[in-house]
């Protein structure tokens, strides 16, 4: 994939210390050899050495400054993982044979879980589940069979010799093998390293040799090892064992349900089974005593890495568990991505998915790209080309001429539906990378999508010039009709044309525009007093987005009309379309509508308590207002349509100064009831009328969110107004204004101040 | 040794694999890449060897028929690793038997 920007930081982060791992090849050579000799050179060296002059050095002709500084330094104990200073010899510094009371078997199978989530959450394995001596003891030396893995190697120690042990041993095998397969996983798609996840393995194979199969019989036999200990260990200890079994057992179902893309229901039992047993699981954790001394950071230095000693991250098992069973909650919520309805329900079921709180954890949003782009393939069974044709019908084209298959057959090179076909195909090739990149970039962590959008709008930005040419070559040879419009201060008609096409590109480039400053509200990247400028610029926007779904819905109209005017033209799929289309443009206008008034509320009453001093800038002493402006319109300054506001606009429009407060307060009023009322009829919407078959519970809580954000707008106002009446000195109005991070927002993007009275 | 034969000496052996023992009991075996007065030395795609602990010996010892026993170095791969001049006691230069002048 030659996806713009999202491949760099990849090649950065292969440049990061500490990834270094072996070469596949490099086992460690042999050092007795019969044909190599080591001869002392020592004193020899030494001599040769003393002659050189202070700073010079010897050095081969490729090694360069940035190789010295990447090197690990031998015997300091800060970097050198292998410095032995007064330790005792690691290995034994804990014996893997010793018998275990089924409750220490316990303990170290939930700190293993803990290590595990600590893993998933984007810590290295040498901090997490690499300081165990049971996992050291199974996977050096890289067992070749599955009777190979066993703690003692060698030792003619039979494994079933203490079921406590077996226990032990079944659980490490199934957790390493899904790791593995969770690894995998992780490195097949886009993520980023050092921020979401550490990928490196430190050369050991999360037994990747041994089959699946071989793994799920020993966690059977050693399910029935221990119900044959009922009688000897107590039940509830045996019960809580077999359940920690058994969700290995079912976790590697589950890492292994891609299988099952095309049968949803099959790839979400294991899901499914998962969060049954795992409130019993939790409850039966009182009864663990951990085992501490069978983990050691110690083990870091075994591990083919050239980073420096770090100690053990340490997760508490509450923490932990609750990230199982978010793991567990938001795969079986995944699934239903599967269901494909079309185009605009997937991305809001992406859009929504990725924007819960707490973000779901990196395997499962590689997992969300795995279905979403697997082989090639749209959820496993789709072309890129159904999609993208569902989403222009969506949109701008239902039921069009351009769209029907029956073009490619045409052979003529004269008859206008050969172009058709031939220009439509030209622009799906354009515009499938840009498109499927929303979708992917969706999956990556908030500051990237943001970022990532920042460098796809330029995709967008280029598309839209194809689409414009194309909209015009094909416009030519079908000979299409303008439609006249007639404003009314002018005095000739002006003619204008659906341009299907570039319509479609600039209703996303809208979007993203929106999307990025949107993001910005909720990773904080604006400092308080900014926030009347951006929900200015927002609004702006938003107006743009808002004139522009206008315009489609009169073609929408239009061909709604032509096709009504046909007669004889009964066919029911492409009435059912132009319903889709009138559906959408009525979603989108008031989508559009709610984001363009609320930003026009917020951007008011910003400006307001700017004005009253309520908001203080921080002390810039290197910054000036322009420069800011320039920074935070970077990522649109590319964009040619809509136009840039230059600073001073930008400027007019947020301080308004020839606006009394008064007056902007009633602006605000004003704006913010339409916003209400938009949201009200948003919030009655249905799965299908507001495009989320399948996620519409999380569309419609953020559709709330933003109705309770409406409310606190309105009381925001009406507070200020009432202190305003009570005080008429201006500079001293007894409140004073609170801004609320995004999480204690209503909604992420929609940052309303809290005015609280001064004590 | 002079000047000038003691910087031909140690640029021959830029890119051999050498040797290094540490003061700890490690031996670290890597190709050399670098070097200045103190002694400080550069190995590149290095692997560090570490001697069989005590026990082990005598585990060992126990378990073997004869009067002697061999064991393996434990070793793991380091990359590029810089070992200060005054932590090695001793250094080897790797030679092939057959090209070693007598």
């Amino acid at each position: 994939m030659a996806d713009f920007g999202v491949g760099v930081p990849d090649e950065i982060a292969r440049l990061s210390l500490g990834q270094g791992s072996a070469p596949q090849d490099t086992l460690p050579p042999n050092i007795r050899s019969e044909g190599v000799v080591a001869v002392d050179i020592t004193a020899k060296f030494s001599d040769a050495v003393k002659t050189l002059e202070p700073g010079a050095i010897v050095k081969d002709g490729f090694f360069t400054l940035f190789d010295s500084v990447s090197a690990l330094e031998i015997m300091d104990p800060k970097m050198d993982s292998g410095c032995s200073t007064t330790d005792a010899e690691v290995e034994h510094l804990y014996d893997v044979s010793r018998p275990l009371l089924p409750e220490e078997v316990l303990g170290i199978i939930d700190q293993l879980l803990c290590h595990e989530m600590s893993w998933h959450l984007g810590y290295p394995l040498s901090q997490t589940l690499f300081t165990s001596f049971y996992i050291e003891a199974l996977s050096m030396p890289d067992p070749r069979s599955i009777q190979e893995a066993t703690f003692i190697r060698n030792g003619g120690h039979d494994p079933d010799e203490q079921p406590m042990l077996q226990v032990l041993r079944a659980y490490c095998l199934s957790m390493l093998k899904s790791c593995g397969y969770v690894n995998e996983r992780i490195k097949s798609e886009h993520y980023y390293e050092e921020e979401d996840f550490v990928t490196n393995t430190y050369n050991r194979t999360l037994m990747a040799n041994l089959p699946t199969s071989a793994i799920r019989d020993v966690l059977i036999e050693a399910m029935a090892a221990l119900k044959s200990q009922r009688g000897s260990v107590p039940d509830n200890l045996v019960d809580a064992l077999v359940l920690r079994l058994e969700l290995r057992h079912i976790f590697l179902d589950a890492v292994e349900c891609p299988k099952h893309m095309k049968e949803p229901d099959l790839a979400k039992k294991p899901w499914r089974e998962g969060l049954a047993i795992l409130p019993a699981l939790n409850k039966s954790h009182s009864l663990a005593s951990p085992v501490d001394e069978a983990f050691s950071a110690k083990l870091q230095r075994k591990l083919a890495s050239t980073m420096p000693p770090r100690p053990i991250v340490q997760l508490e098992f509450d923490v932990a568990f609750g990230h199982l069973k978010g793991l567990f909650e938001d795969g079986l919520e995944l699934i239903d991505v599967l269901h494909y309805r079309d185009s605009q329900c997937l991305l809001t079921f992406v859009s929504t998915f990725q924007a819960k709180k707490p973000q779901p954890i990196v395997y499962v949003r590689t997992l969300l790209q795995t279905f979403l782009f697997d082989a090639m393939e749209v959820l496993g069974s789709m072309s890129i080309r159904q999609l993208l044709d569902d989403d222009f019908a969506i949109l701008t084209m239902p039921a069009h001429q351009y769209l029907d298959r029956l073009n490619d057959e045409v052979e003529a090179v004269q008859d206008p539906r050969y172009a058709m076909a031939q220009q439509m195909e030209l622009f799906r090739t354009r515009a499938a990378q840009p498109f499927l990149d929303i979708l992917r970039t969706t999956c990556q962590n908030r500051c990237r999508v943001r970022r990532t959008l920042c460098h796809l709008l330029r995709d967008w930005e280029s598309l839209q010039v194809d689409a414009e040419e194309i909209d015009q070559i094909l416009q030519v040879k079908v000979k299409e009709q303008p439609t006249m419009h007639w404003p009314s201060m002018s005095s000739g008609g002006v003619e204008s044309y659906s341009l299907p096409l570039s319509s479609w590109t600039y209703l996303y480039k809208l979007r993203q525009m929106e999307q990025i400053i949107q993001l910005g509200f909720e990773l904080e990247v604006y400092q308080s007093d900014e926030l009347a400028g951006m929900y200015w610029y927002l609004n702006y926007i938003s107006k743009s987005r808002l004139h522009h779904t206008e315009r489609i819905k009169s073609f929408v109209i239009k061909r709604v009309e032509e096709t009504h005017g046909q007669p004889g033209n009964s066919d029911p799929t492409i009435a059912a379309q132009l319903q889709r289309s009138l559906m959408y443009t009525r979603l989108s206008l008031l989508d559009a509508a709610v984001t363009w008034e609320l930003s026009d509320s917020l951007s008011c009453l910003y400006t307001v308590l700017n004005r009253l001093k309520l908001i203080k800038a921080p002390p810039r002493p290197y910054g000036t207002d322009e420069l800011r402006y320039e920074i935070r319109m970077r990522p649109f300054a590319p964009v040619g349509l809509p136009v840039l506001p230059t600073f001073e606009e930008f400027t007019a429009g947020t301080l308004q100064p020839d606006t009394g407060i008064d007056e902007l307060f009633e602006y605000a009023e004003r704006a913010v009831e339409g916003a209400k009322r938009g949201f009200e009829a948003l919030s009655k919407m249905t799965a299908e009328e507001s495009f989320s078959v399948g996620s519409h519970q999380r569309w419609a809580s953020a559709t709330k969110n933003g109705l309770k954000s409406c409310i606190a707008t309105k009381i925001a106002i009406s507070a200020v107004q009432k202190a305003m009446e009570k005080s008429k000195d201006l500079d001293n109005l007894k409140i004073k204004v609170e801004i609320p991070t995004p999480q204690k927002a209503y909604h992420e993007s929609w940052i309303v101040p809290k005015i609280l009275p001064l004590a | 040794m002079d000047k000038d034969e003691a910087h031909e000496y140690l640029s021959s052996l830029l890119n051999q694999i050498l040797r290094i023992y540490t003061t700890d009991g490690r031996m670290f075996r890597g190709t050399f890449k670098c070097t200045d007065p103190d002694r400080n030395i550069v190995l590149g795609n290095s692997h560090e060897y570490r001697q069989p602990s005590e026990e082990e010996r005598s585990a060992a010892a126990a378990n073997a028929s004869g009067s002697s026993t061999t064991l393996d170095m434990t070793s793991r791969y380091l990359g590029l690793i810089v070992v200060p001049g005054h932590h090695i006691v001793k250094m080897e230069a790797e030679q092939f038997l057959s090209q070693m002048k007598t």
